[in-house]
């Protein structure tokens, strides 16, 4: 043993992780919306390297997203108001699934709607076409962009907790549903999750923000205000994580602003067993697989045998803990 | 596993200053320099690092090394505006420091469909980017070029690599005073133009203007489109351009993606 605790080990440090009894390479995916089907970044991307590919979000019918402006660059950060352009379900099972069937690489199918019955119709539609590799669902009920994006859903708790146990009877694949920060508290939407039977909840989804030209006094981005994403928001991220923690039992795959193996070990810490690298796919197309490999030089370096070691390892002082934080 | 084109530490070997603000940084990478085809673009991280600024950006090849010739070693060129912070910094690259090149991206302008005699390239300032490597082209399909440059002054026209260039100011400091579509307006008005094809870059009004033009004179139009842009390959989606009503009926496709649809676009096919 090391001063840390932790054996001394001269092995390839064991980053796979188990969820639902599937089990993923190592605990780094890509974050719906910044991997696109898996096609896109073929040329750039060995996808075999990552644990695994959460798609973009599907919705029942083809959606073609926002009129333009799109994008804006904040500092450290942009923002979003895609608005959900997807090819819809249909051309999902029909193209998407099966090209993505070919990669050793476990897929989540990411699952956008605007009522409890199309959460369920994408998610069984999905269900009776699936591919050996689909580990599951993260079900998007934090999109901020579009009206009826499912945020009525993941601003509620209690409609929260009635669509998580819905979906839960039509699969036994991993249901694991993503969270909005756009709310006063992420503790009980957690707790709703766990009460209901999902397998896990993957937070952030993006934050609320806006920008403005000063000089045409104009929003910058269509919509008025879109999605927070990128460094800017890891603090955030971290906090909610470790929040979510303390509220749950359920594992937590963390996301927000995460570009090195640095960043993801700090989701670990907080309490996130696995996490997704979203943003930075824009700038580095094999970003995941940069975090993957410097995760495993990180354990290598901190002697680290297996990367569990470090998920909700945050030492934190025991008056501070009594006094709540 | 597969041999990927990963985004590639380019080191600079050549800064040129234009005009103030207007710079061209030629840098060596094998792979942009000799797969690039004129039209197609590179996503570069400005070299402050990751964080702030944060995305790549978006730049038509201006030059890349040919292939006939050694001297070139492998190098490609871009020409750079400064108008903001990410370009500001691009701009103030040094020779010696390195970029980070993602590319060549995008689809190539289309010159190889054979329903026009003649090039028209019509552009507007700092849209000369993709225009030295057309003009290459076409030379080598032996097709005859007319080019109308259009600037805010004479100062600020990269004049390089092209030819038989009919200029046009905003100041009247050279050329014609006043617009560039105004120019060849004129010339199409005679009529002596051989089955011309308008290729063509600039400002969105310019662009709007030269749409206008290849409507009235019934001339196919290509129109080259600068957006901003996350990624350049299709995955964010945050480069939409729309589709013309027509197209949309026929496709049932609201919008194009700059990055991989584009950047260049038959001009009736989209709105400006």
């Amino acid at each position: 043993m090391n001063r840390n605790g932790q054996r001394k080990t001269e092995e390839v440090a064991n980053l796979r992780v188990v969820l639902r009894g599937v089990e993923f390479k190592n605990p780094i995916l890509v974050a719906s919306g910044t991997f696109g089907y898996g096609a896109e970044a073929k040329q750039w991307c060995d996808i075999e390297q990552l644990g695994g590919v959460v798609t973009k979000s599907v919705s029942r019918k083809p959606r073609m997203g926002n009129s333009p402006r799109r994008i804006v660059e904040t500092a450290s950060g942009m923002l979003n108001s895609i608005g959900l352009a997807n090819v819809g379900v249909d051309t999902f099972v029909k193209e998407k699934l099966p090209y993505l069937a070919q990669f050793d690489t476990k897929i989540i199918a990411n699952i956008a709607a605007s009522s409890m019955e199309e959460y369920r119709d994408v998610l069984e539609l999905i269900e009776a076409n699936a591919v050996e590799n689909l580990a599951g669902y993260e079900i998007n009920i934090s999109c901020p962009n579009v009206k009826d994006g499912g945020l009525s859903f993941g601003t509620n708790v209690e409609r929260t907790e009635e669509l998580t146990a819905l979906l839960r009877a039509s699969t036994d694949r991993i249901l694991m549903i993503k969270l909005t920060p756009n709310v006063t508290s992420v503790a009980p939407f957690a707790q709703a999750c766990e009460r209901a039977g999902a397998d896990a909840i993957s937070l952030i989804n993006t934050l609320v923000g806006m920008s403005i030209d000063i000089y045409t006094r104009e929003p910058r981005l269509n919509t008025v205000t879109g999605g927070l994403s990128g460094p800017a928001i890891k603090p955030i991220a971290i906090a909610q994580v470790y929040q979510a923690r303390k509220a749950c039992l359920i594992p937590i795959c963390g996301i927000g602003g995460i570009v090195t193996a640095e960043d993801a070990v700090e989701f670990f810490i907080a309490g996130a067993s696995m996490v997704q690298v979203g943003t930075a796919n824009f700038v580095y197309p094999d970003a995941g697989v940069r975090v993957a490999e410097g995760l495993t030089q990180f354990l290598r370096e901190q002697k680290i045998a297996n990367v569990s070691e470090l998920v909700n390892s945050l030492r934190i002082r025991a008056e501070l803990k009594a006094a709540g934080w | 596993m597969p041999e990927l084109s990963l985004s590639i530490p380019s080191l600079v070997t050549k800064r040129r200053v234009l005009a103030p603000g207007l710079v061209t940084l030629r840098f060596r990478n094998p792979h942009v320099a000799r797969s690039t085809v004129a039209g197609q673009f590179v996503n570069v991280l400005p070299k402050s690092g990751f964080l702030d600024p944060m995305l790549r950006r978006p730049f038509s090849v201006y030059w890349a090394s040919d292939t006939r010739s050694s001297d070139e070693g492998d190098e490609a060129e871009i020409i750079v505006q400064s108008h903001g912070r990410g370009t500001g910094i691009l701009c103030d690259t040094r020779e010696g420091e390195s970029l980070d090149v993602l590319g060549p991206l995008g689809k190539p302008w289309n010159y190889q469909s054979g329903n026009f005699e003649t090039a028209i390239l019509l552009i507007g300032g700092v849209g000369v980017a993709s225009m030295p490597l057309l003009t290459r082209a076409l030379e080598l399909e032996e097709i005859p070029i007319l080019t109308f440059y259009g600037a805010r002054t004479a100062a600020l026209i990269a004049r390089e690599r092209l030819t038989n260039l009919h200029i046009a100011t905003d100041d009247g400091s050279e050329g014609f005073h006043g617009s560039n579509v105004g120019l060849l307006r004129t010339l199409l008005e005679e009529g002596s133009i051989s089955a011309p094809k308008i290729f063509t870059c600039g400002p969105t009004g310019m662009m709007r203007a030269a749409q206008a033009l290849a409507k009235e004179f019934s001339l196919p139009c290509e129109v080259s489109l600068e957006t901003e842009m996350a990624c350049g390959i299709g995955i964010c989606q945050g480069c939409p351009v729309r589709n013309e009503d027509a197209v949309f009926e026929k496709t049932g496709k609201k919008f194009k993606l700059v990055c991989t649809d584009g950047p260049s676009f038959p001009a009736e096919e989209i709105v400006l």
